[in-house]
């Protein structure tokens, strides 16, 4: 039998929020299922263009951060 | 070999019992994304610097004054902080707004230029910031959960519960924050340039990313 996916339990498989077993049969499809594969794909492009946008802050702004927690220490 | 890197939690209790380098690893391995969580909310680069500041203030004084509750995820912690004090400063900004409407300002800091070349550089920035602007176009209950699981690091159950939906109303919204961006993103297919990500230029596998 074949067994069907939503959109929403692709997306938690992409996100690794699925339980084994699950995970599991939804890999088993991708194997067989071209358009599920499509859709998967889709989710991974759309992922990886998303982290294109990480950014980072400013060695400043780190140090500053260090600083605090270190002084904080010396206050307690 | 691959080294195994100590959990968070492992951290916090070493920084807890007063091991400062602990904090800093933490600090590392967290703060682009909690930055990239803020920045996507008040997008000015000066004030994100500011509230990553705020936020990890907030974390130490919780975590140092012993009130640091251990049940979830440190990084679901901190980036619902970071985007509690981004959603506040954006509502007041929203009252007396700042003239900031540069969202390419900054362009080079995180990019490597030696390595790809200034064109390449320019175009993949002026890429990433065509996508920021998608990205506030979305309604906002789909941006939040976007950012929110994105960058964020939060379960789409956790969201569900910081935001009081379903996990099907939640799934739902990211899902059609998703179909929203790729609409937009197939009208300007310069997004899916594969010359932009020289680096995964491999073709697409299934590889989830790590949460």
């Amino acid at each position: 039998m074949i067994k069907t996916f939503t959109h929403e339990t692709l997306l938690r498989y992409v996100y690794n929020e699925l339980p084994a077993n699950e995970q599991q049969a939804i890999e088993q499809a991708l194997q067989h299922d071209a358009e599920l594969a499509a859709s998967c794909a889709d989710l991974l492009l759309a992922q990886q263009a998303l982290n294109g946008l990480r950014r980072t802050p400013s060695q400043r702004t780190t140090d500053s951060i260090l600083q605090y927690s270190r002084t904080f220490l010396r206050k307690e | 070999m691959e080294t195994m890197q100590p959990s968070d939690s492992a951290l916090i209790s070493r920084y807890i019992a007063g091991q400062e380098d602990a904090f800093a690893q933490l600090l590392e391995r967290h703060k682009a994304r909690v930055f990239t969580t803020i920045m996507l909310i008040v997008r000015d680069e000066d004030v994100a610097e500011d509230l990553l500041q705020d936020t990890f203030i907030k974390a130490v004084h919780t975590m140092k004054s012993g009130r640091y509750n251990e049940e979830g995820k440190f990084s679901s912690w901190i980036c619902r902080i970071a985007h509690n004090l981004a959603i506040d400063c954006f509502r007041r900004e929203k009252r007396s707004p700042l003239l900031n409407l540069d969202t390419t300002s900054h362009a080079f800091n995180s990019l490597s230029l030696a390595e790809e070349g200034a064109e390449a550089a320019l175009t993949r920035e002026e890429t990433h910031a065509r996508l920021r602007e998608l990205i506030q176009e979305l309604p906002a209950a789909q941006k939040e959960v976007l950012i929110m699981r994105h960058y964020g690091d939060m379960s789409f159950q956790e969201i569900a519960d910081a935001t009081g939906v379903s996990i099907n109303t939640a799934l739902g919204r990211m899902r059609y924050a998703l179909i929203n961006l790729r609409k937009k993103m197939a009208a300007q297919p310069v997004f899916y340039d594969q010359n932009l990500y020289p680096r995964d230029a491999a073709p697409v596998r299934v590889q989830r990313i790590a949460s």
